[in-house]
C-alpha cells in the first residue's frame, strides 16, 4: 500500500518503509535489514557510540535541536549502584506535528533500536517510552513490536549474548502538551502532575527517579541507529554543515499534499513548499507559513526562499524547531488561527509560573474579544506588553512559545487586527472592572 | 485581504484525491467494507490480555471500555496482576499512579472521588495528592462520559481545513451541546487539542480509535458505523 | 574551656547591589541581598519549606548571564555582580505583578489580610498604578476547608506554599493543586478537608495574601491596628516562640515566632487558639488583707506586706504550697526562697495533660502531653505534680496544712471547702477570686505572664523570656516582684526591682540558672545546662 504522498526529492531514511505493513513485524524488520544497528552497537565501546554520534553532527529533533551526541556527553561516569536512564520522548503534542506516530506506527522495531542503542550508550539497564496517551494504536504496534523482541532477545537479559542488560518499559502519558517538555515529563513520568522542573539541576545529573537520565526524541534515536551502523561521515552527505542530515517535516493546512516528508535539512523552504507539497490546493496565494511548529514565529510568503535549517530560520527571525509545516493561504482569518492557538497554550499551562497562568488566558480573551469585532484601540499594545512579559521569565518556554505566533502576527499582519477592530470599536462589554471604564475610547 | 473579511470556515474546494492515511485501522471516511477487528485493530495487534501481556507493556491498557461502572472492582483478578507487572518497572509505587489510573478508569469509565481513594490506598498515597495528579491530565474524565466520547481536534491545522464545521456537526447529528452527553447516554462531543494527525484533517478521536480525513459530510456515516 | 575545632566554611566574594560581600558558598541570592539590606519579594519561597521557583516574583539580574533568575533557587558564585533592583529586574517584577492582579479580586477593604498583605506591599512598591485589563474576572468563590482555615479562592496568588507544608511539614497531604493552567485552583480532597489535623492554621500563617484565613480571626480586628509582642505559648511544655497580637488591651490572636531550636516557623493550633482565658476580666485588683473582724479588706500593697512579714516572722514550723505551672520561674523560684527562708516545706503542680503530637516534619516540635508552659520550672524549684489527667485533685495535703500555706497562681477551683482553713497563715497569690481563695490571710493580686516579663523553662530545659502584651489590671504585680520585696521584708535579701534581678536571684536556688546571663536570653533562649561544663 503506497503512503499517501512520497516524492522524489524525499532522502527516505527514516521513512523508507512508511504505508509499508510488513515493516512492523519482528521478521519483517529483520528481513529489511533491521537490528544490524543494535547488534554493531553492543560490540562497540560505549564511548566510541557517543562519539561517533558527537561526529554526526545529529541534533535534537523534538524542536530544541540540541545535539543529541553532546547530550549523551554530560551523562557522569557510571557509579555502581547509580542506575542511569534514557526516556524516548513520543509525546509529540505540538500542533502542526505527526512525524513520532507515523514512525512509531510503521517502523516500531526502529525505535526499540534506537532506544537500545542509546540507553546503551550512556550505560542505562532501563530506557522508557514516554508515549502520549492519545496514541493508543501507535501504542499497541510499540507493544506489540516490544513484546517481539524481548521474546527474540533483543531486550532483556544478555541481548544477543553481548552480556548487556538492558529493560524497556512503554509508559503511556494522559493528555498534556507540556509533558513533552523534558522536565515536565520527568515528573509524569514519576507519577506526579506534569510541572516541569526548575534547572539546574539538569536531568544528566538528576533526571528520571532523580538518577542521571538522557531524554530524547523519537526521530532523534532511530537516527542515531542509523548513524551507528553507517557512521558518521555517512550521514555528512544530507545537510548543512551544523545542520546535518535529514528530517522528517510534517505539513499541513493549505496544501495539496499533506503528509510527512523526509529532506536534508537545508532544503529550500519555497521548493519545498511548491514543488515537493504540490502548494496550496486550489492554487490561491500563500498568506502566512509556520515553518516549525505553532511555537516559532510565522513567516510570510515573501520570507520562504530560505534553507530549511536551524541557522537559516534563526536569521529569518524564527526558528526551525520540529519542523512542522503549516500553510495558510489568502483565504484564513489570521487572528482567528492566533486566538486558537494562544487558547492552545491558555489550555495547556501547568500553571506553576504566574506569567504563563495569567498572561495565557489573558492573551486569549483578549484575542477572543478582537476576533469577535469588540477590541479597543489600546489591546495590540497590550498584547505586546503581554508577549513581553511572558518570554524569559518561566521556568519552561511554553509562555515564550505562545507569545510567539502574537508577536510575529501583529509584527506582520497588523492590518488584519486593525481591520478587526473597526468593525465595533468602543464598547467592550460587560463585566467591566473600575478602572478600565476610564480607559475606553 | 479587504477589510472585514473574516476568512473562510470551509476548507479548500479541491481536496487532494487520495485522502487516505492507510493506518491498521483504515482510518478513512469511507469504511463501511471493514469488519470490527479491521476496525478495532486487533486484526493487527490482537485482543491484548487484560493481565497486561508482557510486563514492559504492561501499563498500556487494552480498551476504553467506557462502560461507566463506578462498582466494578479495580485492583482484583487480571487487573491485580497487571498492576503487579506494572509495579515492578518503577522504583517507586507512586511511579504507577499514571498507569493505575489509566486502568481504573479502563474498568470504570471515569474517576470518581471513591475510585481515586481506592487508587490512593492500594498505592499508599494520599487521596489529595491523586486527586491533583488526575485532575492535571485532560484523559482522565472525573465525570460520566457517553459510550462514544467523540473528541474533535479543532486546533491550528484541523482548523485551517475545517474542523470547526466538523465539531458542529457531531454536535448535530448527536443532538449534544458541547461537552455534555446525550440523553441516551451514547455520545459526549467535545473539542480537544491537537492529536497529532494533523497531515490528515479533521482528525477526532472516538474513544480509543483515530479518524482521520472526516468532513461535514462523513459525520452522519461514522456515527450510524457505530451504533 | 573545652577545645572546639569548627570547620572552615568556604565563602564566596559577591557585589549584590553594589555593596562587595563573602558570603559561604551556596548562599541563595534571595539570602545574600538580606544580608546585604535589599529585601527581594516573593511568594513561593518560604525557609521552611522547599524552593519550587514558580511564582517569578524574586527574579533579579547577574551580570552576563542571558536570562534573570530566581533569587530564591539561584546560589552565588564567586565574583557575580547583582542587581536587585535594576531596570531589568524591576521591569520584569512589575510584569509579574501585573499578571497577579488580572484575576486578584480588589477586596482590600474587606480582607484580613490587609495592612500584611505580601501582594499589597509589593505592588505598592514596584507594580503598575492601573491594570490594563479589561476581562471579566475569574471567579471560584469561598470554601471551607475544615477546621480553622477557610479559603477564599479568588485571592489566591497559586504560591503552593499551603500544599508544600502539608505534604513536607505536616506530612499528612490533605491540600493540592486541582486542575491546571487558569483553572488551577488549591483544594483539598473533596469534603475530607483539614479536619483532624492540629498543625493547619500555619498555613494561615504563610500565605502571603488573604486566600487563607482564620476563622478564629475573621473580620475581627485590622492588622495595623494590632500590637505585636515576643512571648512563649503558655498552653503546653514545648514552648513555642509567638508573638501575642493585641488590641484595646486583648489578645486578638496568637502568631508563631521563628526559633529553629524550638519550633521552626510553626505551632499547633491547641496552641494558637487558646488564647481566651489571657483575656479573662473579673480580676483581683487590690491586696487584700483578712482583717480582725474576718473579712478581706482591700490595702495598699506597703501594708499587705509589712504585715505579711510579721505573720511569717511570728509563725513556726514548715509551709506547703499549690503552684501553678502557667507561673514564670522567677514567680515559681522566689516563692521557693520564701518557703527556704520560712522553715521550709514542699508542693505540688497539678497539670492537665492530653495526647502528644509531633511534628513529622520538625520532630523537634510536638504538642506535649503537659499542657502549662513551666511544669519543668515548678519541677527544678522542687515542686512536684500532684493530682489527675485533667489538672484537678491532689490537693489533700495542702486543704488542711496548719503551717504557712501558699498558693501561687492555682485558681483552687476544685478545692474542698474550708480549703486552707487550718493553716496558721494562707497566702493566695494569683488572678481571681475563687471561694477557696476566699479563706486565704492574704490576697495579693499577681500578673500573668502575658501581663509582664519573666521566663519560661520548657521540655528542652530551654530558659525562654516573655514581654508584657498587656497592661496589668489594677494593683496587680508579678508575684516575683511581690516576693522578691517580702523577701527583703523578712530581711532575707536585696528588694528586686527588675525581672533581671529576678532572673539573677534564680541561681541560689538552683545552681544551673546561675550559669546563665539575663542578657544572654534575647528573644532566641537559652538551654539550661550548657554553659556548665564550659564553666569548669
Amino acid at each position: 500500500m503506497a503512503y499517501p504522498y512520497t516524492h522524489p526529492k524525499e532522502v527516505r531514511l527514516l521513512s523508507k518503509y512508511f504505508g509499508d505493513p510488513e515493516a512492523r513485524t519482528l521478521k519483517g524488520w529483520e528481513e529489511r535489514g533491521g537490528y544490524q544497528a543494535l547488534r554493531k552497537a553492543l560490540g562497540t565501546p560505549r564511548d566510541e557510540i557517543v562519539n561517533t554520534v558527537k561526529a554526526s553532527g545529529l541534533r535534537g529533533r523534538g524542536g530544541a535541536g540540541f545535539p543529541t551526541g553532546m547530550k549523551w556527553g554530560f551523562m557522569p561516569k557510571k557509579v555502581p549502584g547509580t542506575p542511569h536512564y534514557l526516556i524516548c520522548n513520543a509525546d509529540e503534542s505540538e500542533p502542526g506535528t505527526f512525524k513520532d506516530r507515523e514512525l512509531m506506527r510503521w517502523t516500531p522495531h526502529a525505535l526499540i533500536e534506537g532506544c537500545v542503542i542509546g540507553a546503551y550508550a550512556i550505560n542505562a539497564e532501563h530506557a522508557y517510552i514516554y508515549i502520549r496517551g492519545e496514541f493508543f494504536e501507535a501504542a499497541q504496534v510499540m507493544a506489540r513490536a516490544i513484546e517481539e523482541a524481548y521474546a527474540a532477545g533483543y531486550l532483556g537479559k544478555d541481548i544477543q549474548g553481548s552480556g548487556v542488560d538492558i529493560d524497556l518499559t512503554l509508559h503511556l502519558g494522559a493528555g498534556a502538551y507540556i509533558c513533552g517538555e523534558e522536565t515536565g515529563l520527568l515528573n509524569s513520568l514519576e507519577g506526579r502532575r506534569g510541572e516541569p522542573r526548575v534547572k539546574p539541576p539538569y536531568p544528566a545529573i538528576a533526571g528520571a527517579f532523580g538518577k542521571p537520565t538522557a531524554v530524547n526524541n523519537v526521530e532523534s534515536l532511530i537516527a542515531a541507529a542509523h548513524i551507528v551502523l553507517n557512521g558518521a561521515d555517512w550521514y555528512k552527505q544530507w545537510g548543512t554543515e551544523k545542520s546535518v542530515g535529514t528530517k522528517l517535516f510534517c505539513v499541513s493546512g493549505h496544501v495539496k499534499r499533506p503528509g510527512n516528508y523526509e529532506v536534508p535539512l537545508g532544503f529550500n523552504f519555497k521548493e519545498f513548499i511548491y514543488d515537493v507539497c504540490g502548494g496550496t490546493p486550489d492554487g490561491r496565494p500563500i498568506k502566512a507559513v509556520i515553518p516549525g511548529g505553532s511555537s516559532v514565529p510565522i513567516l510570510t510568503a515573501d520570507e520562504l526562499d530560505i534553507g530549511m535549517d536551524y541557522e537559516a530560520m534563526a536569521a529569518a527571525g524564527t526558528m526551525l524547531g520540529c519542523g512542522s509545516v503549516i500553510v495558510m493561504d489568502d483565504t484564513t482569518n489570521i487572528v482567528k488561527q492566533v486566538r486558537r492557538m494562544v487558547d492552545f497554550y491558555a489550555h495547556e499551562s501547568c500553571g506553576q509560573c504566574t506569567p504563563c497562568r495569567e498572561g495565557t488566558a489573558w492573551a486569549a480573551k483578549i484575542l477572543r474579544r478582537m476576533e469577535q469585532g469588540r477590541g479597543v484601540a489600546d489591546d495590540i499594545d497590550t498584547l505586546l506588553a503581554i508577549s513581553e512579559n511572558m518570554s524569559g521569565r518561566t521556568i519552561c518556554v511554553l509562555s515564550d512559545a505562545a507569545a510567539a505566533p502574537i508577536t510575529s502576527s501583529i509584527e506582520k499582519f497588523r492590518a488584519d487586527y486593525e481591520a478587526l477592530m473597526a468593525l465595533e470599536p468602543g464598547l467592550v462589554g460587560a463585566g467591566l472592572t473600575g478602572a478600565a471604564h476610564g480607559s475606553i475610547r | 485581504m479587504s477589510a472585514g473579511h473574516t476568512g473562510a470556515d470551509s476548507p479548500p474546494t479541491s481536496w487532494p484525491a487520495a485522502r487516505q492515511n492507510p493506518g491498521f485501522a483504515g482510518d478513512t471516511g469511507e469504511f463501511a467494507q471493514l469488519s470490527e477487528a479491521e476496525v478495532r485493530g486487533s486484526a493487527y495487534v490482537g485482543e491484548r490480555p487484560r493481565d497486561g501481556g508482557h510486563a514492559s507493556v504492561a501499563g498500556t491498557l487494552p480498551y476504553q471500555v467506557g462502560t461507566n461502572n463506578g462498582e466494578a472492582p479495580i485492583f482484583v483478578g487480571e487487573y491485580e496482576e497487571r498492576l503487579q507487572k506494572i509495579l515492578s518497572r518503577y522504583p517507586d509505587r507512586q511511579n504507577a499512579l499514571l498507569p493505575a489510573l489509566h486502568m481504573a478508569h479502563e474498568i470504570r469509565g471515569y474517576l470518581s472521588a471513591a475510585t481515586m481513594d481506592e487508587v490512593a490506598a492500594r498505592l499508599e498515597l494520599s487521596p489529595a495528592y491523586v486527586r491533583g495528579v488526575a485532575s492535571f491530565y485532560t484523559m482522565y474524565n472525573l465525570g460520566p462520559v457517553g459510550k462514544y466520547l467523540i473528541q474533535v481536534c479543532t486546533n491550528i491545522s484541523c482548523n485551517l481545513c475545517g474542523g470547526d464545521a466538523v465539531f458542529e456537526a457531531f454536535l448535530k447529528h448527536t443532538g449534544t451541546e458541547a461537552g455534555e452527553t446525550s440523553a441516551n447516554g451514547l455520545w459526549t462531543v467535545m473539542e480537544v487539542e491537537c492529536l497529532g494527525a494533523c497531515g490528515f484533517p479533521t482528525a477526532v478521536q472516538i474513544n480509543e480509535r483515530y479518524y482521520e480525513n472526516i468532513r461535514p459530510e462523513d459525520v452522519p456515516a461514522v456515527l450510524e458505523r457505530l451504533t | 574551656m573545652a577545645e572546639e575545632t569548627r570547620a572552615a566554611v568556604e565563602t564566596v566574594h559577591i557585589t549584590i547591589d553594589g555593596m562587595e560581600l563573602d558570603v559561604p558558598k551556596g548562599t541563595r541570592i534571595l539570602d545574600a541581598a538580606a544580608m546585604a539590606g535589599s529585601d527581594v519579594p516573593h511568594y513561593c519561597y518560604h525557609p521552611g519549606l522547599t524552593a519550587p521557583a514558580q511564582c517569578r516574583m524574586c527574579l533579579v539580574e547577574i551580570e552576563k548571564v542571558p536570562k534573570l533568575q530566581p533569587a530564591c533557587v539561584a546560589t552565588v558564585a564567586d565574583g557575580n555582580v547583582i542587581h536587585t533592583q535594576s531596570a531589568k529586574a524591576l521591569e520584569a517584577r512589575k510584569g509579574v505583578l501585573e499578571f497577579y492582579l488580572v484575576n486578584h479580586p480588589l477586596d482590600c477593604p474587606v480582607c484580613d489580610q490587609s495592612g500584611e498583605c505580601k501582594l499589597q506591599d509589593y505592588t505598592s512598591a514596584e507594580g503598575r498604578a492601573i491594570g490594563r485589563s479589561l476581562e471579566p474576572k475569574r471567579v471560584l468563590g469561598r470554601d471551607d476547608f475544615g477546621g480553622d482555615v477557610t479559603f477564599y479562592a479568588d485571592r489566591c496568588v497559586m504560591c503552593t506554599r499551603c500544599v508544600r507544608f502539608m505534604r513536607e511539614v505536616a506530612q499528612d497531604e490533605r491540600l493540592t493543586v486541582v486542575q491546571r493552567g487558569h483553572r488551577a485552583v488549591i483544594d483539598t480532597f473533596f469534603d475530607e478537608g483539614l479536619d483532624g489535623n492540629i498543625w493547619a492554621d500555619n498555613i494561615v500563617d504563610i500565605c502571603p495574601v488573604g486566600a487563607l484565613v482564620s476563622k478564629d480571626f475573621l473580620h475581627k480586628a485590622r492588622a495595623w491596628d494590632l500590637d505585636r509582642t515576643p512571648s512563649i505559648c503558655p498552653n503546653c511544655t514545648q514552648g513555642c516562640n509567638v508573638r501575642l497580637e493585641t488590641r484595646d488591651n486583648q489578645v486578638q490572636r496568637i502568631k508563631p515566632r521563628p526559633n529553629p531550636e524550638v519550633n521552626s516557623h510553626w505551632m499547633c493550633d491547641y496552641g494558637r487558639l487558646n488564647y481566651e482565658w489571657i483575656n479573662r476580666g473579673a480580676r483581683i485588683e487590690a491586696p487584700l488583707v483578712r482583717g480582725a473582724d474576718g473579712t478581706l479588706q482591700a490595702v495598699s500593697w506597703s501594708e499587705a506586706l509589712t504585715k505579711l512579714a510579721a505573720a511569717l516572722q511570728s509563725s513556726g514550723g514548715d509551709s506547703r504550697a499549690v503552684v501553678s505551672p502557667f507561673m514564670a520561674n522567677e514567680d515559681i523560684g522566689l516563692l521557693r526562697r520564701v518557703m527556704d527562708s520560712t522553715g521550709g516545706g514542699g508542693g505540688v503542680y497539678r497539670c492537665q495533660t492530653g495526647e502528644e503530637v509531633v511534628l513529622p516534619g520538625f520532630p523537634t516540635l510536638a504538642l506535649r502531653t503537659d499542657r502549662a508552659a513551666n511544669v519543668h520550672g515548678a519541677e527544678l524549684f522542687g515542686f512536684a505534680r500532684a493530682g489527675g489527667a485533667d489538672g484537678l485533685g491532689g490537693l489533700e495535703a495542702a486543704a488542711g496544712h496548719t503551717g504557712a500555706l501558699w498558693v501561687l497562681g492555682d485558681e483552687l477551683g476544685d478545692a474542698p471547702e474550708g480549703f486552707g482553713s487550718a493553716a496558721r497563715v494562707f497566702v493566695y497569690l494569683g488572678h481571681f477570686l475563687s471561694p477557696a481563695a476566699r479563706n486565704a490571710h492574704f490576697v495579693l493580686p499577681a500578673t500573668t505572664f502575658a501581663e509582664m516579663e519573666g521566663t519560661f523553662t520548657n521540655v528542652q530545659k530551654r530558659v525562654q523570656r516573655f514581654w508584657p502584651a498587656l497592661q496589668a489590671p489594677g494593683m496587680s504585680r508579678p508575684a516575683w516582684q511581690i516576693l522578691g520585696v517580702l523577701l527583703a521584708g523578712i530581711g532575707e535579701a536585696a528588694p528586686v526591682a527588675t525581672a533581671a534581678d529576678a532572673f539573677a536571684s534564680l541561681g541560689g536556688v538552683r545552681p544551673e540558672f546561675a550559669a546563665i546571663a539575663w542578657g544572654d536570653l534575647g528573644q532566641a533562649g537559652v538551654p539550661l545546662g550548657s554553659f556548665a561544663e564550659a564553666g569548669d
